[in-house]
């Protein structure tokens, strides 16, 4: 009892002292919290959302993932709507027509579709419908020229009834006029959507009367689903096989399958930065306890003066690891709270509405929150509990001083210096693997070495490294400058625990931005050297081209040639009996010319003859096939072709590597012309000195179709950087949560050591320190501090990113980039951190009162 | 040169108070400056208000005589620190003046007293003198270097070899003895020639033989480098090395001794301690 109530005495003793421990708790805890609510509550919101939209039994067509992209939805025959009506216990049947491969496109020819990678869907108004969403303006749409439009889209781009649409569409574009806009009952997620009556959906969307997309059944009363289901597949007898029945509990499923696995992915994800922010936790309350118990050297020698024992002392340390895991977890658990909704209002300004009503906390997210706040605390105050208990009564006895130097022990340096080699030797064997596979395992071996053997080795990294620093950058300052540097350098122990915790985040940022600046220039480097096209047509939302759009794009001037591509499902069944499912790239000769193919074997210009098809070089060895041999290739939704391999590709090549190739016009003997897959992309060569006029006439060409991107070989470069620099911005983002941990870590180590140097600062103070020097010495032993930590994290990120190219070099990473720009940046950026660290403690060390200070104990 | 004439404060002075300690011819001295090094006049120094209030300093006035060794002294709680730490502009007064040489330290900001305090002030602490991250040459040079100065290097030498520590110049106070960190110390306040040092129990820390090297240092300081020195202290074998000593009760200057002996010392101390308990 005795032990409890000194440690809570202790506790708010240094209520102050422990607050940023608290906070590096919080803040942990509060990402972990977060993350679940947030995504448990997307979860809730995506399963409400598909149960209000299910029938109670829905008929569509059998869904095959090898269907050519013909660009067309596919379709359930008009005449099943008898068949289902006459079936026992069906109540109400209701045909749906809708299509998610359209786009609108408003008067100024501004793209409608979400840009957050939500779907653009045209759809059926119809009694299902009704369900999620209600008119709110204008009225229903009759007739081939009317649509109903969300009211999320109509808010977010000023569209209002009596507004012109125009639709883009698989069977053809078409204009509506906008007669009224409908509202989510439920929560919208992000998609835009368009209603039409079901005629129109039908000819419009379907491109067919006589076809739906399916069938909703209700079923009567007394009938559940699963009997329905039932009675239904009795019903279509035979061709029950080409068509997918689904209960509502398994629409549900089924439509949540995506989703789910995209939350689950990024629930992942997210609670992997936060393991990282707690990994940086740990450091800062490893370095709290360490100092409290430090400081406290003189009480805790008295206590065992008086007769408690260690494991009393060390009770009572833990004791208040446990209040402070406690305190910071609880209020860790709100702030979870609080960042899911801030996330779920972020979310809302991309267009997903989510609305803070449906917030789900599951019971278990507060308990993981706790058991991980106090879990990690008590595990980070093991140390300095049992550093606690090695002190002697006689302390008590002894003036206390500041306290004892920690070195860097040699045990300690030569266990970190092992730790560190063999890492080394990892990263080197990953290096040189000739497998991904294997030196991908290298390679998380050697980055988890490293990095503890640098914290491990830190204390002795930091007595050399602060001292380059120094040199460098505190000799401008003169004596403050030194004052700042002895103070850094006084326990490297200390030192090197706080800059480890800023290390790790800045170890991954910089691994992560060689990586990235790595695949811009690989890819940079690969375009100047196999694209000869001169411009690169596609869709924005990675749809194929409708044919529309194709002749389009036929239409323009000044091209020497226009090379379209698209993929041909195909099962082949190769030399080794294997079969396999491949998509094959069709094209035309003029391939060659804007995308040079190495090959190994043959000549990749007869690959578009008749009856030809190229294979890649490790596809060829896997499976024992030579230039020469035929293939036997059957068309999804088309006929058998034999197919002969004219060439081997090399699959020394990051664009398109491990394709096979075949001509367009042998595709099509093969495929009826309404399962031909529409062109993915095209191509174009301008004609020898016209550049700037094809690129001219391609973009007019295409002006009716603003989804549609003319990109030239410049465009294409920055697209790829931008869409890199999209990806490492946003992991910066998450990292930026450990670097904030540690920057408290830094903020911590400071304000303690401020107090701990109380009566030197008193000292300094008499002798003439000014306040301004004061504080400058304290900025600057923050300054080095961080920037010892960034030294070291980015060394060791730059190795680690290195390494990882020097390992993908195989998957097409061929060329290394270090992006100096990015290092320097976060270097300098780290020294500002320090200034910003230090600004507390230096505040409060500049107004310490002099006479005070000095009379301190 | 009579900066204080003709101000209300001498006058009520000589109203008031009997005992007062500006007993020190007011012109004289080398350079232009004045004999006197550091004076006080009617210093009041109290904490809290009303009821509660504690008077530390009671209209004190006081002379230190320039390249003198003024020893102050007094049973706990009569003030000597506290006049002391006012002398030496660390802390500030309730009301009064100080001055520094013919500066008025009352009053001043802390950035002009800061600077004061380095550039014309030395001090010796009881303890905790150093820093520890610091060599002893590096803290003997700490205030120098702090004001972006160049130590004299002849007179460091001379300053190093008086206190007897050129062996010891590298080394980190902790390897140090007390005896040498407070020679450190010493040294550290002549290196940079202030015009007057204050020690507040320089040898309080320290054993008998330790605190005679010490006070040995401090005298020969003012015997041949014509330092003036200020200390505070309660031991008689201390105070008797100085030129003169001020004794101090209930935050008033009560007495005074020139050329005292520890005898006589310690014989006034018995006699002032019985007084203090009547008064």
């Amino acid at each position: 009892m005795t032990v409890l109530k000194t440690s809570l005495r202790n506790f708010l003793a240094h209520k102050g002292r422990m607050a940023l421990s608290a906070v590096a708790v919080l803040l942990s805890v509060a990402f972990v919290c977060g993350t679940l609510v947030f995504t448990d509550t997307m979860n809730a919101t995506f399963d409400k959302l598909f149960a209000n939209t299910a029938s109670d039994v829905s008929v569509g067509p059998e869904k095959n993932d090898d269907a050519q992209a013909t660009g067309r939805p596919a379709t359930v025959p008009a005449s099943l709507r008898e068949k289902l009506a006459k079936v026992d216990g069906v109540a109400k049947v209701e045909p749906s027509a809708n299509s998610r491969q359209l786009t609108v496109v408003d008067g100024r020819k501004k793209n409608l579709s979400p840009t957050s990678g939500a779907p653009t869907v045209g759809t059926n108004w119809d009694e299902s419908q009704k369900k999620s969403v209600e008119i709110t303006s204008g009225h229903e749409p009759h007739g081939p020229a009317e649509a109903v439009l969300d009211s999320d889209t109509a808010d977010k781009h000023g569209v209002r009834t009596g507004d012109t649409l125009r639709v883009i569409a698989a069977p053809g574009d078409f204009t509506v006029k906008v007669v009224g806009i409908a509202t989510y009952k439920t929560t919208n997620p992000g998609a835009a959507v368009l209603y039409f009556d079901t005629p129109t959906a039908q000819a419009k969307l379907l491109g067919s009367t006589d076809a739906f997309s399916g069938y909703g059944l209700t079923a009567a009363s007394g009938v559940s689903d699963e009997q329905l289901k039932e009675r239904v597949s009795a019903a279509l007898g035979s061709s029950a096989g080409d068509y997918a029945l689904r209960t509502a509990a398994e629409s549900k499923e089924e439509n949540k399958k995506d989703v789910g696995s995209f939350l689950d992915v990024m629930k992942y994800a997210l609670l992997g930065f936060a393991g990282i922010a707690v990994l940086v936790g740990v450091f800062l309350i490893v370095n709290t306890f360490s100092m409290l118990v430090a400081q406290r050297t003189r009480e805790i020698g008295l206590m065992r003066a008086i007769g408690s024992s260690r494991p009393q002392i060390m009770r009572s340390v833990l004791v208040e690891a446990v209040l402070l895991g406690v305190v910071g977890s609880v209020l860790g658990i709100g702030g979870g709270v609080a960042l899911a909704v801030g996330l779920m209002e972020l979310m809302g300004s991309m267009g997903m509405k989510l609305d803070t009503s449906e917030l789900t906390i599951k019971a278990t997210t507060p308990v993981v929150g706790l058991v991980i706040g106090v879990f990690v605390t008590l595990l980070a105050s093991c140390l300095p509990a049992f550093k606690a208990t090695k002190i002697s009564p006689m302390a008590a006895l002894r003036d206390a001083g500041t306290p004892a130097d920690g070195k860097a022990g040699k045990v300690r340096t030569v266990i970190g210096l092992v730790l560190t080699a063999a890492g080394g030797l990892a990263l080197v064997a990953a290096a040189k693997a000739d497998t991904a596979a294997a030196g991908s395992g290298m390679l998380g071996l050697g980055v988890l070495l490293t990095l503890v053997g640098f914290v491990v080795v830190g204390p002795l990294l930091a007595g050399l490294v602060v001292r380059v620093i120094s040199a460098v950058v505190l000799r401008v300052f003169g004596p403050v400058g030194r004052l700042a540097e002895r103070n850094a350098l006084r326990n490297p122990r200390r030192t090197g625990a706080t800059a480890s915790a800023l290390m790790i985040g800045l170890a991954l940022v910089a691994a992560l931005s060689v990586v990235g600046s790595s695949m811009v220039a690989s890819a940079t480097e690969q375009l100047d050297k196999s694209v000869g096209a001169d411009f690169i047509i596609q869709n924005e939302n990675e749809q194929p081209l409708s044919p529309a759009q194709s002749k389009a794009i036929r239409s323009a001037g000044d091209v020497a040639h226009l090379t379209p591509i698209t993929t041909v499902n195909a099962k082949l069944t190769l030399p080794d009996g294997k079969t396999v499912k491949q998509g094959l790239n069709a094209s035309v000769a003029t391939y060659g010319e804007d995308l040079a193919t190495e090959t190994v074997q043959g000549r990749f210009a007869e690959v578009w003859g008749k009856d030809a098809m190229s294979v890649p070089e490790g596809f060829a060895k896997d499976h024992g096939i030579k230039l020469g041999d035929k293939l036997t290739v059957a068309m999804v939704e088309g006929r058998t072709a034999g197919l002969r391999v004219k060439a081997i590709t090399s699959d020394d090549t990051s664009i398109n590597k491990g394709g096979m190739f075949l001509a367009l016009d042998t595709a099509r003997q093969y495929l009826p012309a309404d399962k031909m897959p529409l062109d993915m992309l095209v191509f174009a060569k301008a004609a020898d000195g016209k550049a700037k006029e094809a690129a001219e006439s391609l973009k007019a060409a295409v002006a009716d179709y603003p989804q549609i991107k003319v990109r030239d070989q410049a465009d294409y470069k920055k697209l790829i950087k931008d869409q890199v620099g999209r990806l490492l911005n946003m992991i910066y983002g998450l990292l930026g949560l450990a670097i904030v941990v540690a920057v408290l870590g830094v903020v911590n180590t400071l304000a303690l050591s401020v107090v701990e140097r109380t009566r030197e600062i008193g000292l300094l103070r008499a002798i003439g320190l000014s306040r301004r020097q004061m504080r400058r010495m304290i900025r600057l032993e923050s300054v080095v501090i961080a920037l010892f930590g960034a030294l070291l994290g980015l060394g060791l990120g730059m190795a680690w990113g290195t390494t990882a190219q020097k390992l993908l070099a195989l998957q097409g990473l061929g060329v290394l980039d270090i992006p100096w720009p990015t290092i320097t940046t976060v270097f300098l950026g780290s020294a500002v951190v320090g200034l910003l660290a230090a600004l507390v403690p230096a505040f409060r060390a500049g107004r310490m009162n002099v006479l005070k200070a000095i009379a301190t104990d | 040169m009579a900066r204080w004439h003709g101000r209300t404060g001498r006058n009520r002075q000589e109203e008031t108070h009997v005992t007062t300690a500006v007993s020190i011819p007011r012109t004289g001295g080398s350079g232009g400056h004045t004999a006197v090094a550091a004076s006080a006049r009617q210093v009041v120094k109290a904490y809290g208000s009303g009821e509660t209030r504690v008077t530390a300093l009671d209209r004190v006035d006081v002379d230190i005589a320039r390249g003198q060794f003024t020893a102050i002294m007094g049973p706990s709680g009569s003030g000597k620190s506290t006049l002391m730490h006012c002398l030496a502009g660390l802390d500030t007064v309730t009301s009064g003046q100080i001055f520094i040489d013919s500066t008025e330290i009352t009053g001043l900001k802390d950035k002009k007293l800061t600077r004061l305090r380095r550039d014309r002030i030395g001090f010796i602490f009881q303890a905790f003198n150093l820093l520890p991250t610091l060599s002893a040459l590096e803290n003997i040079t700490l205030p120098m270097d702090i004001a972006g100065r160049k130590p004299d290097k002849e007179w460091l030498d001379r300053v190093v070899e008086t206190v007897g520590l050129a062996g010891r110049l590298k080394h980190r106070p902790n390897q140090l003895s007390g005896g040498q960190q407070q020679r450190v110390a010493v040294a550290r306040a002549l290196a940079a020639r202030p015009e007057i040092i204050f020690g507040d129990e320089p040898t309080g820390n320290l054993d008998s033989r330790a605190g005679a090297e010490v006070l040995g240092f401090l005298r020969r300081s003012v015997d041949e480098l014509g330092q003036t020195i200020v200390m505070v202290t309660h031991d008689p074998v201390a105070a008797s090395y100085a030129d003169r000593v001020l004794y101090l009760a209930d935050g008033r200057i009560v007495d005074e001794m020139h050329s005292p002996t520890a005898d006589a010392v310690l014989e006034r101390m018995k006699n002032f301690d019985a007084r203090g308990r009547v008064s």
